[in-house]
């Protein structure tokens, strides 16, 4: 009844990987899968690589949700009617 | 197909109230429910065979349909569906007003009935039916706007029907009091209650889970399908037992009724179990325990149904069924989840644009609503208890075990607001301090 994203993931999102961090692309997906999808990327790293998310709009319900597994947000330049965001773990 | 739940999630800060309204209906709602519990311990001696008409226990169930449930219900849907539904807050001034006609009016109705005092239930009930007809129109217009999320939006149509069905009765009822004689006192009762628990709350209840659960637990969205299946089946129980009501086929079309709703919650729950099962969060604690029980109990409360259909030789069939519905159901669904959205609201609400809000959990106090959900647990058995056997003094026990757990339910809202504001201050402060 629920779909799982290849891999074995909860929800998709496209990712790569450049010299800023891991990025994720959620726009387009079905909701809640971005929330989902996002929360499992940083869930998966270990160390402080830098996730990007590209984002359609700003994800606010997202952000108690970083707090509270210790990473934190922040909005970042990116493509017109793109919401870009850069989540670190907090220090 | 997948619902649109994340909608909800993505663009929230635009379509979000100022933090004061909802936290105004939901702050009524916890003084309310301790109220609530009061006045049943108020009118223990007439619980165990409580069977409708004037008196403290009538004064008690309505604090908490109305004054918990109802009060929560606006305050949450004005808050949640917007965001859902990818609108505009477009008014902040009449959600207050409604507030403000609302709660006075809650108030008069449950002091009329506790006190026999009809005229003060008649003024009370024309501002309750004026403040929930102004909600009525709020929600049609964000329905009738609403962007994605189709099946939570039908839930909302449904919901709003029955409210209407709810009104016209609570009127009619209200107005027998003065001496004016409405369509048959059994057939508004039945219609009242059916579409007041099972239509307007219950509907919202299930149409705001759809986006609630799976939000909670992080898992992907329930099959639509399968939403949607389970809705045509609500509506269709509702309508075979308005269509009792009338008094045509009475005993068959009420258990068709009950059949209809049964398999309509067994879906439900189902697609719930399952976004909980594969969802990211496993643990959800003590409030999803809360609302576990409480769909244990709306099934139960079906086989009660059945059971007062089938006009099952046990003395306090009909209160018992009201227990198992408006408290074991409704009143523990809307409590377990009110647990983990004020927290969540107040994260949000606690430091606006902070690059690191306050966590939910350090906002949260877990040792008040660990005391609520014993107390809350108990007193529902307790009161179950008090109608098989009889025993006034069991109802006593459960009224008073009651008002302890809302009282500390009362204790959790106050440390969050309390915590709210302070984190609200410290940003300020660092902001100021910064500038």
């Amino acid at each position: 009844m629920t779909a799982s994203a290849p891999g074995g993931r909860l929800a998709q999102g496209k990712r790569w990987v450049e010299a800023d961090g891991v990025h994720i692309d959620v726009r387009g997906l079905p909701p809640p899968a971005p929330l989902v999808a996002i929360l499992e990327l940083v869930e998966s790293i270990g160390d402080t690589t830098p996730v990007i998310v590209h984002h359609e709009r700003d994800p606010q319900l997202l952000y108690p949700e970083l707090a509270e597994i210790g990473w934190t947000a922040v909005r970042i330049d990116g493509a017109p009617g793109e919401v870009r965001l850069k989540l670190e773990r907090g220090r | 197909m997948k619902l649109a739940a994340g909608a909800f999630i993505a663009g929230a800060a635009s379509r979000l109230l100022p933090p004061s309204i909802p936290f105004r209906f939901f702050g009524a709602a916890v003084a309310y429910h301790l109220l609530a519990w009061i006045a049943l311990f108020a009118g223990a001696q007439s619980v165990p065979r409580f069977a409708g008409g004037l008196g403290w226990p009538l004064a008690a169930l309505h604090l908490v349909t109305l004054g918990v449930l109802a009060m929560t219900a606006i305050g949450a849907s004005l808050q949640l569906l917007p965001v859902a539904t990818r609108q505009p807050v477009r008014s902040q001034r009449w959600p207050a007003l409604i507030w403000w006609l609302y709660t006075p009016g809650v108030a008069a109705v449950a002091l009329g009935m506790g006190m026999a005092a009809p005229r003060l239930l008649a003024g009370g009930a024309v501002a309750v039916v004026a403040a929930l007809g102004g909600y009525a129109l709020l929600l049609a217009r964000n329905l009738i706007g609403a962007r994605g999320m189709p099946v939570v939006v039908a839930h909302g149509w449904a919901a709003l029907g029955s409210l209407v069905v709810v009104l016209a009765t609570a009127l009619s009822l209200a107005c027998a009091y003065l001496g004016f004689s409405g369509f048959g006192r059994g057939m508004e009762i039945s219609l009242h209650v059916t579409f007041t628990a099972y239509g307007f709350m219950g509907l919202l209840a299930l149409g705001l889970s759809y986006i609630l659960v799976p939000m909670f637990a992080l898992s992907a969205a329930p099959d639509q399908r399968r939403a949607w299946v389970s809705l045509t089946l609500a509506v269709t129980a509702l309508l075979l037992s308005a269509a009792a009501s009338s008094g045509v086929a009475q005993q068959p079309l009420r258990m068709a009724a009950i059949g209809a709703g049964t398999v309509a919650v067994a879906l439900h729950w189902r697609l719930m179990s399952v976004a909980l099962k594969t969802g990211m969060r496993r643990e959800l604690g003590r409030s999803f325990t809360l609302v576990r029980v409480a769909w244990a109990l709306l099934v139960a409360s079906l086989v009660a149904a059945l059971g007062v259909a089938m006009e099952a030789p046990v003395a306090g069939m009909a209160t018992l069924f009201g227990i198992l519905l408006i408290g074991g159901w409704l009143l523990t669904f809307l409590l377990g989840i009110l647990q983990r959205i004020v927290p969540f609201l107040a994260s949000m609400h606690g430091a606006p644009g902070k690059r690191l809000p306050p966590t939910p959990s350090s906002l949260t106090a877990q040792r008040p609503l660990e005391i609520h959900f014993v107390c809350h647990l108990a007193a529902l058995a307790l009161l179950a208890l008090a109608v098989v056997t009889g025993s006034e003094k069991v109802a006593s026990a459960g009224a008073l075990v009651g008002s302890v757990g809302a009282a500390a339910f009362a204790g959790f809202f106050f440390i969050v607001l309390r915590r709210m504001s302070a984190a609200d201050l410290n940003a300020g402060r660092r902001q100021a301090s910064a500038g």
